[in-house]
């Protein structure tokens, strides 16, 4: 009968206030695992998203947010930028391949990408060498020409539309919902293709050609008039007429004042993707076409970087600090309730003694049975945090086509259990202390 | 064999345990009689190494306990000593098996190999072969005892201290468990050094030692 077996034999005797301790380092075991691996995984997720593309060039305003919305298609985009400088970029030496991106319209709450089917094909290298390449068809072919669409997964299990199936888009853009203007019925697009799962933002699009956001809205400037004061490209005609001349003061000026119409049109833009022959390349470029382009350019990893940085690194240290804060009241438990417990097995501990037992042997009883709570609690909290995890997970793939492993493990998660583990030591060693103080005739004649 | 000699042991302010010379022979069997407080148990715990003398001298065979480290008085004590106490202390969350094993747990004078088979073994003695896997709160208070015994038993000690062993126990049990004590002991040839404040208990051993002044008042 091992020292293991005792400590446990005393655990298990004791059910209740066990499984109460256990519970207590589960929760803060878990919510720190959780906390770390959704922070490490989204991290992963948006770093080699921003890695397809070197640079993203849009209409002047927050890069940020030119970013997400034309490669992570999370929020609207700056404004629009005229086609002549998607040619004139796409003819630069370091440009080694660039994706036009006409935004404007929805289905059921996914956005049509209208871009040039090369974008299908794109294929890069992260930064570890390993080869992406998200679009890969499930079924049916690539559009080949205006009014035919390729579907992202999610879109196509959400809107329930195959190959060969037709639909139309929405104007306007609200994250997760419907578009909230009006409907183009009299042009209906026609699903030829649907793209395999790839766990990106991909997912979550429906991709045609640039010409098809060209015609929608071309057919729209001349026929219809936009009457919802809620949507987001509001006045056409004002916008494609003025584009080509606006200056940065006006973009700024705009962003101040109203949301700027993202809507591709005529000429028009929403973004380019760019490729260049280097990542170094980036850093003389991107000042390049800030100067010569009525553009702006933004680096999508130091976006990110800078996101991560800013608000989900204060996200997560508060959330770690929460958890910390769980694991000082798991350790407290875990020291009152054994305290309690070696006060009222101090007869016990007495007759061990009487038996032969040393005193080592005694704190190490106890101190094995921190360690059972510690290591249940933690193998318990790993559990848990795999469990929030996946579910969170499951959210982050259904919100925004991100595919979170909740089975990955990072340096930082093992430090912190270990950290635990340590905690919960440290918090036996006050009854251990007790008990290796144990005073065995008095003990046995008190009780 | 068991000695004290000019033992002295402090029980309080003003207060302490004195023996002049006591001796048992090797299985002997000796009650320790005398009123409650009369330092009866203070000299059992002092000969069973749960206390050590302030001066004197305590020999178990050729054992001076006096002279012990804490370690070694831990393993005189498992290795030399067989406890019975009044109210058993049997630890709860083990069966009446492993009680008894624990008995062996803490020594090396049993080889692990042959742990469950003596242990089995002495609870059939006990007459409780049909209960190694009960837990002591599912016992009657005079099985209880009885695990006790062969768990006292369990490191083929030389020496077993019973503290008031009836003392829990209803006549019929009481008069069972002494009957089975002493006949182990005189089986096994054991020493053992009884006490009770019984004199009916006290005449069922060969021996009897009287403790009526071991306590006594001192000037400080």
């Amino acid at each position: 009968m091992s020292l293991w077996h005792i400590a446990w034999s005393y655990l298990w005797n004791r059910k209740l206030t066990t499984v109460l301790t256990i519970l207590s380092v589960a929760l803060a075991a878990g919510m720190i695992s959780a906390v770390l691996t959704l922070r490490e995984e989204t991290k992963k997720r948006f770093e080699e998203e921003s890695q397809a593309f070197d640079l993203v060039v849009g209409a002047k305003g927050s890069p940020l947010q030119l970013v997400l919305s034309s490669v992570y298609f999370m929020d609207t985009p700056t404004g629009a930028i005229l086609y002549s400088d998607y040619e004139k970029l796409k003819a630069l030496p370091d440009v080694t391949a660039a994706f036009p991106i006409g935004l404007g319209d929805t289905v059921k709450g996914f956005r049509i990408v209208g871009t040039d089917k090369g974008l299908l094909s794109h294929r890069w290298t992260n930064a570890i060498g390993q080869e992406k390449a998200p679009f890969r068809m499930a079924e049916g072919r690539v559009f080949e020409k205006p009014m035919e669409a390729v579907l992202g997964s999610v879109v196509a299990r959400k809107t329930g539309l195959k190959v060969g199936d037709s639909f139309t888009g929405t104007h306007g853009f609200t994250e997760g919902v419907a578009g909230s203007g009006h409907d183009h019925s009299n042009q209906p697009y026609t699903v030829v293709g649907l793209l395999a799962p790839s766990g990106t933002p991909m997912d979550r699009a429906a991709f045609c050609d640039l010409r098809s956001v060209w015609e929608v809205h071309g057919h729209h400037e001349h026929g219809d008039r936009h009457d919802d004061e809620a949507e987001e490209g509001h006045d056409h005609a004002a916008e494609a007429t003025a584009g080509n001349e606006r200056t940065e003061e006006d973009h700024l000026d705009d962003a101040a004042e109203e949301p700027a119409d993202s809507t591709a049109r005529g000429d028009q833009v929403t973004a380019i993707l760019v490729q260049l022959n280097s990542p170094a390349a980036r850093f003389p470029m991107r000042p390049y076409i800030n100067k010569h382009f009525n553009a702006m350019a933004a680096v999508p990893t130091d976006e990110i970087q800078t996101l991560y940085n800013q608000l989900l690194g204060a996200a997560k240290t508060v959330l770690l600090t929460i958890g910390y804060l769980v694991v000082a009241i798991s350790a407290l438990s875990i020291l009152i309730g054994l305290y309690l417990s070696i006060l009222q097995r101090r007869r016990d501990l007495a007759i061990m003694r009487a038996l032969g037992a040393s005193a080592y042997e005694i704190v190490g009883a106890v101190l094995i049975e921190a360690f059972w709570v510690t290591l249940l609690g933690i193998g318990s909290g790993w559990i848990l945090g795999r469990g929030l995890t996946f579910a969170l997970g499951q959210y982050m793939t259904e919100r925004f086509g991100m595919t979170i492993n909740a089975f990955s493990y990072n340096a930082e998660e093992i430090g912190a259990f270990a950290t635990i583990a340590l905690v919960g030591l440290i918090a036996g060693i006050v009854p251990a202390w007790q008990a290796y103080r144990t005073d065995i005739a008095r003990d046995l004649a008190e009780n | 064999m068991v000695v004290m000699e000019k033992c002295r042991r402090r029980l309080g302010p003003g207060v302490e345990f004195y023996c002049e010379a006591f001796r048992a022979p090797s299985g002997a069997q000796i009650a320790l009689w005398g009123p409650s407080g009369c330092g009866k148990s203070t000299m059992l715990n002092l000969i069973s190494g749960l206390l050590r003398p302030d001066s004197g001298v305590v020999r178990v065979d050729d054992v001076e306990t006096q002279t012990l480290s804490e370690g070694q008085l831990d393993r005189f004590r498992g290795e030399r000593v067989g406890h019975i106490f009044q109210t058993f202390n049997l630890l709860a969350p083990f069966t009446a098996l492993q009680n008894v094993l624990l008995g062996m747990r803490f020594s090396d004078t049993v080889p692990q190999s042959e742990w469950k088979k003596r242990a089995t073994h002495l609870l059939e003695r006990v007459g409780l072969g049909h209960r190694v896997h009960s837990k002591p709160n599912t016992m009657s208070v005079g099985e209880r005892q009885r695990v006790a015994i062969a768990r006292a038993l369990a490191n083929k000690q030389k020496l077993v201290v019973a503290d008031e062993p009836t003392g829990s126990l209803d006549p019929k049990s009481a008069k069972a468990v002494m009957d089975l004590l002493l006949e182990l002991c005189s089986e096994e040839d054991v020493t053992l050094l009884l006490v009770t404040h019984d004199m009916g208990i006290a005449e069922r051993l060969p021996e009897r030692f009287d403790c009526t002044h071991l306590a006594r008042e001192v000037t400080s």
